[in-house]
C-alpha cells in the first residue's frame, strides 16, 4: 500500500498543465472563479499543485491579492473554484479530518487559521494533513458571542473553521458573509451553513489495516460528495484517503482507475465480503 | 579573606549564616504566622537573594559571599540581626562552617538561651556580650562544637546509648575512632561523628523563596471602571519598579478585580517584560470592559457606586524570570504578525487569557497528550518533546477528534455482557456494539487490541493502566477506546 500512495504522490509532483484537476471546473462564470483561473493560466499549473510541493519554503504563497487560497490537491477538484475561494463559505459535514484538511495546505503555505468551537480539534491530525500547528489560533468554547468571536479571527486568520453552538440563524450568517466579503477570509462552518456555495460531506468509508481483532487503522478510503450551489448543483464525488498511512489526505487513485477494491488489501477485503454475506 | 574562599580548614563546610527567631511556630508551617516569617525572609533577603526557611524562624544563607561585601563575617551578621530587629523582630546571627554549627552558633548568640529541651545547656562561647551574633572563625568548628551535649546531634536512641558508654559531649564523640563508630553504629553513626567534627554531609540547598512582588490598591469609596484603570498606571509603575529593582521580568501578569458587591474578575495578561505600565492599565481597563458588559448604572454618575463599583485592584507578576532583556529579532518577529497578536489580544480581552490557545505539538502515548495548548502569548514550552520515541504509542494516523475530557462508553460482546480485559490483557469476547456518549448503540465491524499501557506507575496520582482498542463502528467511524478499572472510554475519534 505504501508504494500506491507514494505513486499518488509522485503524480501530484510533476502534475502537468492538461492534468490539472480544476481546468475543466471553472465553468460557472462567477468573477471570482475567473480571476482564480487567469491567475492560473499565468502560473501554468494550478495553485494548489505548488503549494503542496512547497509546503515548507512559500511564505508568501498566500498573497493578500490571490482570489482563491489552495488546498490540498486531493480536494481541488471537488471546490468549483478549485481551492478556497475568498469571501466564502464552505461547509463541512460531520468530518473532523476533511475541515483540517481543507486549511491545511493555506496553512502549510503561511496562512494563519483560527478555530472557534471545536474543544476536540485532534491538532495532531491537522500537523499530519500539512497544517502548521504554530499558526493555528484555537478558541475552544467562544461561548454565546461566536459570532463576535468568528468576525474577530477573521480580522487575523484567512480561513476560520467554526463550529456553530446552535444552527446559525440568517441574520448571524448574512452579517459573518458580510465579513467575510469585506475581508477577504474563508469560513469553514463544521456543520449546517445555510446557502453556502460549496458542502462537502462523506459518503461512504472504509477503514484499511484493522481486521477482527487485529492490525491498526492505518488508512480510510472514503468517498467525499461537493455539493452546493453554481457549479457544483450537480454534486461531485471523489473517493480519497482520508487519511492516507502517513496520515495526509490524498486522492485514491484505485477508485480513479476504476478498480474498485478494498484498500485494505485482501484480508480487509475478504473479512468485508464475509461481513456482507452475514 | 583566603580561608574564606577555601571552605574552611579540615573538611569543613562552606560558611553560613544562619538567622534565628525565638519564639515561632515550629511545626505549623502553615499557618498565617508561619507566613508571616517571609516578612524576616525578605529583610534577609537584601543582603543575599538566596535565603533557605529551614522552618518558621530559622533560615539560612551562604555567608562567604555577602560577608565580602559587607565588610566580612562579624559585620555581615550583625547588619542582618540590626536589619531584622529593626522590624521588630527579636533576631540572633550565628556564622559558623556549615548548616548545623550555624544554627548552635545562631542559638549561643542568644542571652538567655532557654526554653527548648534541645537548647545546649552550657554554650562553647560565653555569647554574642550584648550583640546579638556569633561567629565562629573558620577552623573552629571542632573546637565551638565540643562542649554541647550529645543530644543537640543525634537522636534520642543514639544519644542515650552513647551515654551509657561515657561518651557525653560532641567532643567526646569526635575524638573516637571513625573506623569504630562506622563499625558499632553504621551509617547513621557516622554522618552523626561527621557533624560533631566540624563536617556537613549535606550541602546547602538555596532556593529563591517567592517574595510577594504584587501591587495592589484599594478604593473607599468603590470607584468605576475608568478611575480604576486610571489608577492602575500608578499601580503598574509600582510594580514594575519592584520587579526592576530584583532584576526580574515576568511572563505573565494577573490583574485581580473585586467589586464592591463581592464579585472577583481575574485574567492573566502576557508581559514578557514588554508591557510599560501605560499598556498594563490598557490591559486592565480591557479587563474592566469586559467584565461589566452593560452594567445599566456605569454612566448614571456616583449614586450607584455601591453596586456596580470595584474596591480592589491588584496585580500579581506571574511566571518570575530573571530579566535578561529581550533581543527582537532583526527582520521583526515574524512568527506572529501584529495582526494576529492584536486580534488574540481582543479576544483575550473578550473571553480571557487562557481561552485563546496556540497549539505546540508534544510528547505522549495518547493523542490527548500529543498536543499542549499554550495560552496565546505565553512562552511555548512542551514538558515533553514531541521528538522522543514514545514507546506504546497509539500507531499513526493520529484522530482527528480528540476528546478533552474522554466520552464514557459502554461496549458489549455478542452475548450482551460487558467486554472486559484480564490482568493479562486477554479479552473475555470479542466487542460486539459500543455506546459513545449519549448515542445510540452502533455495531463494531472491526476491532483491534487490547494495547495495555501502564504509565508512570511510580507516581501514584498521575499513574495510569488502561488496556487501549481501536474499534470501527457500522458507520464507518473509528474510535479510539480504552479500558480503565473496568470503565470503558473513548478517547478519541478517526472521523
Amino acid at each position: 500500500m505504501r508504494e500506491k500512495i507514494s505513486q499518488v504522490m509522485g503524480i501530484f509532483e510533476e502534475l502537468p498543465g492538461d492534468a490539472a484537476p480544476v481546468g475543466d471546473v471553472v465553468a460557472a462564470g462567477n468573477a471570482v472563479s475567473t480571476k482564480a483561473t487567469e491567475h492560473r493560466r499565468v502560473d501554468g499549473f494550478p495553485r494548489a499543485a505548488g503549494v503542496f510541493r512547497g509546503a515548507g519554503f512559500s511564505k508568501d504563497a498566500v498573497v493578500a491579492g490571490d482570489a482563491v487560497l489552495p488546498v490540498l490537491p486531493a480536494l481541488a477538484e471537488l471546490l468549483p473554484a478549485g481551492g478556497l475561494a475568498r469571501g466564502s463559505v464552505v461547509a463541512v459535514d460531520r468530518s473532523g479530518l476533511l475541515c483540517l484538511a481543507l486549511v491545511a495546505a493555506a496553512s502549510a503555505a503561511g496562512a494563519w487559521c483560527g478555530v472557534a468551537g471545536i474543544p476536540d480539534l485532534g491538532v495532531a491530525a491537522a500537523a499530519a494533513t500539512g497544517a502548521e500547528p504554530a499558526r493555528l489560533l484555537l478558541v475552544a468554547r467562544p461561548g454565546p458571542s461566536w459570532p463576535q468571536v468568528v468576525a474577530s479571527m477573521l480580522e487575523a486568520c484567512e480561513v476560520v473553521v467554526v463550529r456553530p453552538p446552535a444552527r446559525p440563524s440568517a441574520q448571524i450568517r448574512r452579517r459573518l458573509e458580510g465579513v467575510l466579503r469585506r475581508g477577504g477570509g474563508v469560513l469553514v462552518a463544521a456543520g449546517e451553513w445555510e446557502g453556502a456555495p460549496v458542502r462537502l460531506r462523506v459518503d461512504r468509508r472504509a477503514w484499511a489495516g484493522i481486521g477482527d481483532g487485529y492490525g491498526s487503522l492505518r488508512a480510510c478510503r472514503a468517498e467525499v460528495v461537493a455539493e452546493g450551489r453554481g457549479a457544483v448543483a450537480r454534486p461531485r464525488r471523489r473517493w480519497l484517503w482520508l487519511p492516507a498511512p502517513d496520515g495526509t489526505v490524498a486522492p485514491d487513485e484505485t477508485a480513479a482507475a476504476g478498480r474498485a477494491g478494498f484498500p485494505g488489501g485482501v484480508a480487509a477485503a475478504a473479512k468485508a465480503s464475509l461481513r456482507a454475506a452475514r | 579573606m583566603k580561608a574564606a574562599l577555601k571552605t574552611g580548614s579540615a573538611g569543613e563546610p562552606a560558611r553560613t549564616l544562619a538567622v534565628w527567631c525565638p519564639g515561632w511556630p515550629e511545626e505549623d508551617t502553615g499557618s498565617a504566622e508561619a507566613r508571616a516569617f517571609g516578612q524576616v525572609v525578605t529583610v534577609v533577603e537584601d543582603f543575599c537573594p538566596e535565603v533557605e526557611v529551614l522552618r518558621p524562624g530559622l533560615c539560612l544563607l551562604g555567608a562567604r559571599g555577602p560577608a565580602r561585601y559587607f565588610g566580612g563575617e562579624d559585620a555581615l551578621a550583625q547588619k542582618v540581626a540590626g536589619a531584622v530587629a529593626a522590624r521588630g523582630f527579636t533576631c540572633h546571627t550565628g556564622v559558623a562552617g556549615g548548616q548545623f554549627a550555624a544554627c548552635l552558633a545562631a542559638r549561643a548568640a542568644c542571652p538567655g538561651s532557654s526554653g527548648r529541651p534541645g537548647e545546649p545547656g552550657e554554650p562553647g562561647e560565653p555569647g554574642g556580650s550584648g550583640a546579638s551574633s556569633v561567629v565562629v572563625p573558620p577552623g573552629g568548628n571542632r573546637q565551638f562544637l565540643a562542649a554541647y551535649p550529645m543530644h543537640v546531634l543525634a537522636g534520642p536512641a543514639l544519644a542515650s546509648q552513647l551515654a551509657r558508654l561515657g561518651i557525653k559531649t560532641l567532643g567526646d564523640f569526635a575524638a573516637l575512632p571513625a573506623r569504630d563508630v562506622a563499625s558499632r553504629f553504621g551509617a547513621e553513626g557516622t554522618a552523626a561523628q561527621r557533624v560533631a567534627r566540624g563536617q556537613e554531609p549535606r550541602r546547602l540547598a538555596a532556593a529563591t523563596p517567592r517574595a510577594d512582588l504584587s501591587a495592589a490598591l484599594e478604593f473607599d469609596p468603590p470607584v468605576h471602571a475608568e478611575p480604576a484603570a486610571f489608577a492602575a498606571k500608578g499601580l503598574a509603575e509600582q510594580l514594575l519598579a519592584g520587579l526592576a529593582a530584583r532584576g526580574l521580568s515576568c511572563v505573565r501578569v494577573r490583574v485581580e478585580v473585586t467589586g464592591a458587591d463581592g464579585r472577583e474578575s481575574t485574567r492573566l495578561w502576557r508581559h514578557d517584560g514588554l508591557l510599560s505600565a501605560l499598556a498594563v492599565a490598557q490591559r486592565v481597563r480591557w479587563q474592566l470592559d469586559g467584565w461589566h458588559p452593560a452594567q445599566a448604572g456605569r454612566d448614571s454618575g456616583p449614586a450607584d457606586e455601591g453596586s456596580g463599583g470595584i474596591t480592589m485592584l491588584r496585580l500579581v507578576p506571574d511566571q518570575l524570570v530573571p530579566d535578561e532583556g529581550r533581543q527582537l529579532g532583526l527582520w521583526g518577529d515574524d512568527l506572529v504578525s501584529g495582526r494576529v497578536e492584536r486580534a488574540a489580544v481582543r479576544l483575550q480581552a473578550m473571553l480571557g487569557h487562557e481561552s485563546v490557545a496556540h497549539p505546540l505539538l508534544a510528547g505522549g502515548r495518547g493523542p490527548s497528550e500529543q498536543v499542549v495548548l499554550v495560552p496565546f502569548g505565553d512562552v511555548r514550552d512542551a514538558r515533553f518533546p514531541a521528538d522522543r520515541p514514545w514507546p506504546a504509542r497509539v500507531p499513526p494516523p493520529a484522530p482527528a477528534t480528540v476528546y478533552p475530557v474522554p466520552l464514557a462508553a459502554r461496549v458489549i460482546d455478542a452475548a450482551g455482557a460487558p467486554v472486559t480485559v484480564t490482568g493479562r490483557a486477554v479479552v473475555s469476547a470479542p466487542p460486539d456494539a459500543l455506546m459513545a456518549g449519549d448515542s445510540p448503540w452502533l455495531a463494531i465491524t472491526a476491532w483491534a487490541g487490547p494495547w495495555p499501557v501502564t504509565e508512570r506507575w511510580w507516581d501514584e496520582r498521575n499513574a495510569t493502566r488502561r488496556a487501549r482498542f481501536q474499534l470501527v463502528t457500522e458507520d464507518g467511524i473509528a474510535w479510539l477506546a480504552a479500558l480503565e478499572r473496568g470503565r470503558w472510554q473513548i478517547e478519541a475519534r478517526y472521523d
